[in-house]
């Protein structure tokens, strides 16, 4: 059949008819990111740390980590589905072990890269062990572990598309069912709200991170009590 | 203050590191620990706040056996300078100052006056520094910062591990000079390892140079400048500095042991007979309660005074002496070169310290012809 509309006007007509269950498909993408992203950080960092104080460890747990990483991520999908059969819950898990590898990684490095001195001069001073990883290692290995939380944001919004593959929700469903359909329309109507969102999720951490370097954060500090001095 | 006992640390697997290390530090003293690298000086320190634990014997600080109190506790009451400095960067001049009080739970404004008159001590004005990072400060403001950031909780004991290592020649020679200004106001116990030879003889009291985990020698520093007690000692310290011993030096550390030590109330022929014994020919008399000195006893004189019935004070001699307050090595030479008899060296009470022999002397000059003519080679 010859179109008869530009293809502009077919995504306009589609995207006000529909407005609702686009947004209403981006607040479930954004719900499953959310979730995978805060498993992965409320498991990764804490386990982060932990190898830094078991060196035997790491390179098992590091390597595992990489392996579900190099797994392609439709097929990560597909295993999964033996475990948790199909739905969210599934794509959330493959979303976490997928992401689990930059969180991982930096915390582990952060960490390991802040300058024994420091640590040494902390434990000489009477820091407990605690006290020196809560106002010595975190605090100075925060700008490397929130790189990896941002690669890691980045990474979960994209593959969330891939959650309708499998029965989730969110804007993979647009996607799918445009291409089932072929209709362009669709599919930019679920593609480039996951583009933005992906976009929008990496800006906002990147300012996040430099409002948190301690440097920074420091140097602010430092203006602030000189005024109020 | 600080006694190590018999204290011996062994790493797994490696020689000892630190070998049966036993040494009473005073209060107030600044002693320098030096030694070639893995001579076990730093170990040494490290084990006297616990981030290093000791194979056998004990360390005491302030009486209290380390090994009982928890290391967490025990480093807050030690202050504690690191090689690299150690200041932490995320954190403002003030809150690094104020570490240790804030973990001894001291109030707020507390801390920030402690702070305050530290910063004020060092000539940092707190007003100008006080927020700046320790990024934002010279090299050796930085380490101005850490050893003020050790005196914050007012620790009895010190401990400082090559603080000045990584600084210029000239910051490195002022702040060595401030600490020794700082360290007659604030009166500590400070444990320096260096192995900087000339920091040490300029800083400390007493220097402990070690070497394969043992004392090798222990003395003030003129001690180990005028009598190094073995070769290595000698080399260690350096022939230039050796050398640097002029006619103006002080006699301080070149005295020694005096052949015989008499009381007033020995009998003339009792005293020539122990001399003869020895083979010596000179006594000193002491006051045997106060320790002063009163006289010294010459063999010509006693034979005199022996032949004439007198009593032992009449063989006195107290016109030869000097005060090791001002008197310096051209006096003494000048003084033995008038007569080949030892000069004995008093404290300005009248105190006995010891005798200067011509063979000291000759010693010395000894050291300094050798390398004269090594410099000609």
């Amino acid at each position: 059949m010859l179109q008869t509309k530009p293809f502009w006007e077919l995504f306009y007509n589609y995207v006000v008819r529909y407005h609702e269950r686009i947004l209403n498909l981006t607040w479930q993408h954004i719900m499953i990111s959310a979730i995978a992203l805060g498993i992965t950080l409320v498991v990764c960092i804490p386990l982060g740390i932990y190898l830094t104080k078991k060196e035997k460890l790491t390179p098992y747990v590091i390597g595992l980590a990489n392996v579900f990483q190099t797994i392609p991520s439709l097929a990560l999908l597909g295993f999964l589905i033996f475990i948790f059969g199909i739905g969210n819950d599934n794509a959330i898990c493959a979303l976490f072990l997928y992401a689990m590898l930059p969180v991982l990684q930096n915390t582990y490095t952060g960490i390991r890269s802040v300058p024994q001195s420091f640590v040494q001069a902390a434990r000489g001073m009477g820091m407990t062990e605690m006290q020196i990883l809560m106002k010595v290692q975190l605090p100075l290995a925060l700008p490397v572990i929130l790189a990896g939380v941002r690669v890691a944001t980045v990474w979960i919004i994209g593959t969330a598309t891939l959650a309708a593959a499998i029965g989730g929700g969110g804007l993979g469903r647009l996607i799918f069912s445009g291409l089932a359909s072929i209709r362009n329309e669709v599919v930019l109507a679920g593609a480039l709200p996951a583009t933005l969102l992906a976009l929008a999720a990496d800006q906002g951490l990147k300012i996040f991170q430099a409002s948190l370097d301690p440097k920074n954060r420091a140097a602010k500090l430092a203006k602030r009590r000189e005024l109020e001095a | 203050m600080v006694r190590f006992d018999h204290v011996t640390k062994i790493y797994e697997g490696e020689n000892k590191a630190v070998d049966d290390l036993s040494l009473e530090i005073q209060e107030g003293e600044l002693v320098v620990f030096i030694g070639p690298s893995g001579c076990g000086k730093t170990t040494s320190l490290k084990m006297v706040n616990r981030l290093e634990s000791v194979t056998s014997g004990s360390i005491y600080v302030n009486g209290r056996d380390i090994n009982k109190v928890n290391p967490v506790k025990l480093r807050r009451d030690i202050g504690y300078v690191i090689q690299s400095i150690g200041l932490l960067p995320h954190m403002s001049v003030a809150d690094n100052i104020g570490i240790v009080p804030k973990l001894l739970g001291w109030p707020a404004k507390k801390i920030q006056n402690r702070v305050d008159e530290l910063m004020e001590m060092a000539k940092l004005p707190p007003a100008k520094y006080r927020w700046r990072l320790p990024d934002q400060l010279s090299g050796g403001q930085k380490q101005r910062v850490g050893v003020l950031r050790a005196l914050a909780a007012d620790p009895p004991v010190i401990l400082m591990d090559e603080p000045f290592g990584a600084l210029d020649p000239i910051s490195r020679n002022v702040l060595q000079e401030e600490l020794v200004e700082l360290q007659k106001k604030v009166q500590k116990t400070i444990i320096f390892v260096t192995h900087d030879m000339d920091e040490a003889l300029k800083m400390a009291d007493r220097v402990v140079l070690m070497r394969q985990g043992r004392i090798e020698q222990l003395g003030t520093p003129a001690e180990l400048q005028n009598s190094p007690a073995t070769e290595f000692v000698r080399n260690f310290i350096g022939e230039d500095r050796l050398a640097q011993l002029s006619p103006e030096d002080p006699v301080e550390g070149l005295y020694r042991e005096p052949w015989l030590l008499v009381s007033p109330k020995e009998r003339p022929g009792d005293v020539l007979e122990k001399l003869e014994d020895l083979g010596g020919d000179t006594a000193q008399m002491l006051d045997p309660r106060t320790g002063k000195w009163l006289g010294m006893i010459h063999m010509p004189l006693l034979k005199k005074t022996l032949r004439s019935g007198g009593e032992l004070k009449e063989a006195l001699r107290k016109n030869r002496k000097l005060y090791v307050e001002d008197a310096n090595l051209r006096d003494v030479a000048t003084l033995l070169a008038d007569q080949d008899i030892p000069i004995p060296i008093l404290r300005e009470d009248e105190t006995f310290l010891g005798i200067i022999t011509s063979s000291d002397m000759a010693r010395l000059a000894i050291g300094r012809l050798g390398r004269n003519a090594k410099g000609g080679a």
